[in-house]
């Protein structure tokens, strides 16, 4: 359902060119967990933001569900973003002035969703994710896991089919990033297809498929078909 | 998004910064206050003098010897010869009218006025009985001057009440007989003081018939003649009826200036509705900078909002989208701002008339409807760049934190 085919991403950097990809192949389908690591600068997040559609390729496409996403105009793009795509960032990125459920309920707003609607799948999700009575808490009343997971329940009110998650625990202690974790995998039986880009070697040992990238391109890309979950 | 939606994430985010929200009402509000009270204040100038003026009484024509220049040069003008006098044959003239209810023929002059050993320089005016009501003056005690015809020099006087109190002091003037030039007449009236009445103050001036004026003062010509039209409708044929008049009875010329109510007060309306349109349009400079603040503070806004609008990109909100959120948050801001500046600015007003009660500070409802244009607009306007700005914010570069 994904496929990129020889994508490079070029920054311009005073009159320098940094390149963070150069030329990356890769098909990735509905389903699979997949960790992203490699050392600091390799182009990990580039990688993630272009599978998000929060970048553009300087060169290559991306075919999503057999259409070139490149080419959608900035609206088509937003549209994606909202229907198909969750994002999870390490930093959490909540507003701080909405309540974790007003947070939640932000990508249906956008969508459109009728009020009612959307109060009842944010109950249930909040619910889902052990804060239904941490619903009307601002993000600086939680926890960063607390917060972390309200990022979660955000990303997938939507029901996207695909999640893209940079470093989720990288500002966690070990038992939050462990909850954390748990509730994404969790996803995973529900068919979303999950891409979390990690340092910790724990992590990335659960996966089912593990993508090594190094300066830019990717070094190995391995399957582990019985995997030691 | 729903346009409810809109505008209550507009609103929730205005109250979340609370700081920056009040600057930006206080400055719209002002803007708005300074247009509705500047306003009034010049409508209360416009209305005040149209009330002075209409207590002169409303269909009143004033005819002048001389022809005035506004009204082209006449061949007796440009002869150098001096236009015919008006004389109370004039006056009797133009009383016989159809278009005509009263005509007043006035003269006046400076006399020394004595009683016992009292003596005074007085303004004479020499006038008829019809003179009080067509000037709507009052009397305070005693009569004014009684019907008689017009060539008739009875030697009576009505006196002010300044007057009174100079020449009489705390004796009673009614009855009492006083020297005007070579001449005695007996104090017959005094005149209430009706305010300030254009012109001429009521107080300080002495009325005595015409004729008698005439003789002391030796001139057998008028100063002027008031003339009343039967109603407002009859005040063009009244004017005409009047020019005809003096053309017959000054052998073809039209040698008199008629001057109406409405012509003067028209000059004066001009006048101060150009004023209140000047003060309006400073007024509006300041929504105007009030305009140029709420962009500024609307950019700094969008610098440090960088990671909420990432996100909500992020989330799927296209740039059409943010940049309708923004609008939506200058656009509430503005019609709130207008309001409050409205509410205070007729506060304003009231509390001028409240303090100058004869003053009617109302603000004309076209400068409150402007106001608030001028405002809903700028401040839409001048939001219109930032909310590009954010619009136009990459993402990736907004969720960063480089
Ligand atoms: N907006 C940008 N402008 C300029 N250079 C950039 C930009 N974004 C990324 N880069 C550069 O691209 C390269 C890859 O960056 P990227 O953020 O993808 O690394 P990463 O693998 O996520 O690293 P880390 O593990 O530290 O998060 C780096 O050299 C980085 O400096
Ligand atoms: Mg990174």
């Amino acid at each position: 359902m994904i496929r990129l085919q020889g994508i490079h991403r070029e920054f311009q950097v005073g009159d320098q060119i940094v390149h963070a990809l150069n030329g990356v192949d890769v098909e990735i389908d509905t389903g699979e967990y997949i960790a992203v690591t490699g050392p600091s600068g390799s182009g990990k997040s580039t990688l993630l933001n272009l599978l998000g559609l929060l970048d553009r390729p300087s060169a290559g496409t991306y075919t999503l569900d057999g259409t070139d996403v490149t080419s959608l105009t900035d609206e088509q793009q937003a549209d994606t973003r909202n229907k198909k795509i969750g994002f999870v960032f390490q930093f959490f990125h909540l507003v701080p002035r909405l309540t974790a459920a007003e947070n939640v309920e932000l990508p249906m707003t956008l969508a459109g969703f009728p009020p009612d609607e959307r109060k009842e799948r944010v109950a249930a999700s909040l619910a889902d994710i052990g804060l239904a009575e941490r619903a009307h808490h601002r993000p600086d009343q939680l926890s960063g896991g607390q917060r972390q997971r309200v990022a979660i329940a955000r990303a997938t009110i939507m029901r996207p089919s695909l999640l893209l998650a940079d470093e989720p625990t990288g500002n966690l202690d070990s038992r939050s990033g462990a909850e954390v974790i748990r509730i994404l995998e969790a996803l995973i039986e529900l068919g979303i297809t999950l891409v979390v880009v990690t340092h910790d070697e724990k992590i990335a040992s659960r996966a089912q498929r593990r993508i090594r990238i190094v300066d830019g391109g990717i070094e190995t890309d391995v399957r582990v078909q019985d995997n030691a979950r | 998004m729903r346009v409810s939606d809109i505008f209550q994430f507009a609103l929730a985010s205005l109250a979340g910064y609370r700081t920056r929200t009040i600057l930006m009402l206080l400055a719209m509000s002002i803007g708005v206050a300074a247009v509705v009270i500047l306003t009034s204040l010049g409508e209360g100038a416009r209305r005040y003098v149209a009330n002075q003026f209409s207590s002169l009484g409303t269909h009143l024509l004033i005819v002048l010897p001389g022809r005035s220049e506004t009204a082209g040069a006449s061949p007796s003008t440009l002869m150098g010869e001096t236009p015919r006098d008006l004389t109370l044959g004039d006056a009797e003239a133009l009383s016989r009218s159809r278009h005509v209810r009263r005509v007043a023929p006035i003269s006046v002059g400076m006399s020394a006025v004595s009683w016992s050993s009292r003596e005074r320089d007085v303004i004479i005016l020499g006038a008829n009985a019809d003179f009080i009501d067509i000037r709507r003056w009052k009397m305070a005690r005693g009569r004014f001057l009684p019907r008689s015809n017009l060539d008739e020099a009875a030697p009576v006087a009505v006196i002010g009440e300044k007057v009174r109190k100079e020449l009489f002091g705390a004796q009673n003037a009614l009855g009492q007989w006083l020297r005007i030039g070579d001449y005695r007449f007996r104090v017959i009236g005094i005149l209430g003081s009706s305010g300030q009445s254009i012109g001429v103050d009521t107080e300080e001036l002495i009325i005595i018939p015409v004729a008698s004026a005439q003789t002391i003062f030796n001139n057998p010509s008028l100063f002027r003649i008031l003339v009343e039209a039967k109603s407002r409708a009859a005040m063009p044929l009244a004017e005409a009826a009047v020019l005809d008049t003096i053309r017959q009875r000054h052998q073809g010329e039209e040698d008199v200036t008629v001057i109406t109510q409405n012509a003067v007060l028209a000059t004066f309306d001009r006048i101060f509705v150009a004023l209140t349109l000047t003060v309006a349009g400073i007024a509006a400079i300041s929504l105007a900078v009030a305009g140029i603040l709420i962009m500024n503070v609307m950019l700094v806004a969008v610098t440090q909002r960088r990671a909420e609008i990432g996100l909500l990109k992020a989330l799927g909100a296209p740039g059409r989208e943010i940049l309708e959120l923004f609008l939506a948050e200058a656009l509430s801001l503005s019609v709130v701002g207008a309001v409050a500046g409205l509410l205070l600015g007729q506060l304003g007003s009231l509390v001028i008339r409240q303090m100058f009660p004869e003053f009617p500070a109302f603000a004309p409802w076209w400068a409150s409807v402007a106001g608030i244009t001028v405002a809903v607009v700028t401040g839409t306007l001048f939001s219109l760049l930032p909310a590009r700005r954010a619009a136009r914010l990459d993402p990736i570069d907004a969720l960063s934190r480089r």
